[in-house]
């Protein structure tokens, strides 16, 4: 920290520049053509851990549950299962299954891993939210298109039973949203997790230019804020860990209820 | 300098007024789910997915916003 004014409003300045640098992809090291930013490398590493943790409890699982860990893992697939699978899409479900526990986890373990301090979430670069949701996409119409045909999806995107007239507005509105899912279902998830890391950064520099300020300029009032601060950076985080669930819940559940709408019959 | 300044406060600001309507939305959207779950338990399950499905709608435009902000 070069430079303290002794004004805390015009020394967060500097940091808080830092900051949003801190946030930009960037490259960590070069693996032949591929330059891997950090968000990458934290993705990777996330697709290991949770390959690992699933090949173990794999292993581990046995028709009576003895071991905790692997009771867990069955645990998060089965609620996976029943909230998802059996609510959301409903007949037929089963081999959507495999894809929204994928889906799941790995947006989970993510954004979890993320909120310790010192590593990058995976998912708080538009890159990354942008493939899920491109994943994402690409299934439901496929599945759409493999159950109803291509001519039969097509129709199928305005709901049954329209006055004549009323099908080809409502079809574009229809169509409009079913493109727009590419776009929310990215942005949510990356807004929700960019914001969370940039709130919880803020409040950490606003902890510590105050107390340092109080602390070099002996004016032990300009603490008093930075006290604050230092208590909302808890109260944030506690925040950050449900939206983390959260996200990794809405995502999957919206590609569940997507999946629903294109294979189901409106 | 300042005209850069006001350009990024106008997108906060634009940002901000985006919100308000999907917040109304939203808030809509959820009193919708637990009145009607509230009068028919066993309802709350469908009532639920639907909700989710129009509640991602009315954030769509706070997203597009959240976008906006981002590509001009």
């Amino acid at each position: 920290m070069e430079g303290l004014t002794g004004n805390p409003l015009a020394d967060i300045v500097a940091p808080i520049e830092e900051l949003s640098e801190s946030f930009n992809s960037a490259v960590v090291f070069q693996l032949g053509p591929w330059s891997i930013s950090q968000y990458t490398l934290w993705m990777f590493i996330v697709i290991v851990l949770l390959v690992a943790i699933v090949l173990i409890a794999a292993k581990k699982i046995t028709l009576v549950p003895k071991n905790k860990f692997a009771s867990m893992v069955e645990y998060g697939y089965d609620a996976i299962r029943r909230n998802m699978g059996e609510g959301a899409i409903g007949h037929g479900y089963e081999k959507h299954m495999p894809f929204l526990a994928t889906l799941f986890f790995f947006i989970l373990l993510a954004n979890v891993i993320g909120l310790i301090p010192g590593t990058k979430t995976a998912t708080g670069t538009l890159s990354v939210t942008w493939a899920l949701a491109l994943i994402s996409f690409v299934y439901f119409n496929f599945y759409g298109v493999k159950a109803k045909g291509g001519w039969g999806y097509i129709k199928a995107i305005a709901p049954h039973g329209l006055p004549k007239p009323m099908v080809p507005v409502i079809w574009f509105f229809e169509f409009f949203s079913l493109v727009i899912r590419l776009l929310t279902l990215a942005v949510r998830l990356y807004g929700n997790m960019f914001a969370g890391h940039m709130i919880l950064g803020i409040f950490a520099i606003m902890t510590q230019v105050f107390v340092l300020d109080a602390i070099l300029f002996a004016s032990p009032l300009t603490a008093l804020p930075g006290v604050v601060w230092f208590l909302f950076i808890f109260i944030m985080y506690v925040l950050e860990c449900l939206v983390a669930f959260l996200q990794a819940y809405v995502f999957t559940i919206l590609s569940a209820v997507y999946i629903g709408l294109a294979t189901g019959e409106h | 300098m300042e005209t850069i300044m006001t350009i990024a406060a106008l997108k906060i600001v634009g940002y901000g007024l985006g919100t308000i309507g999907p917040g109304i939305g939203l808030g809509l959207c959820g009193y919708g789910l637990c009145v009607g779950a509230a009068r028919q338990p066993e309802m709350a399950g469908r009532l639920f997915t639907n909700a989710l499905i129009f509640g991602a709608l009315a954030e769509a435009l706070a997203l597009i916003g959240f976008v906006l902000t981002f590509i001009f």
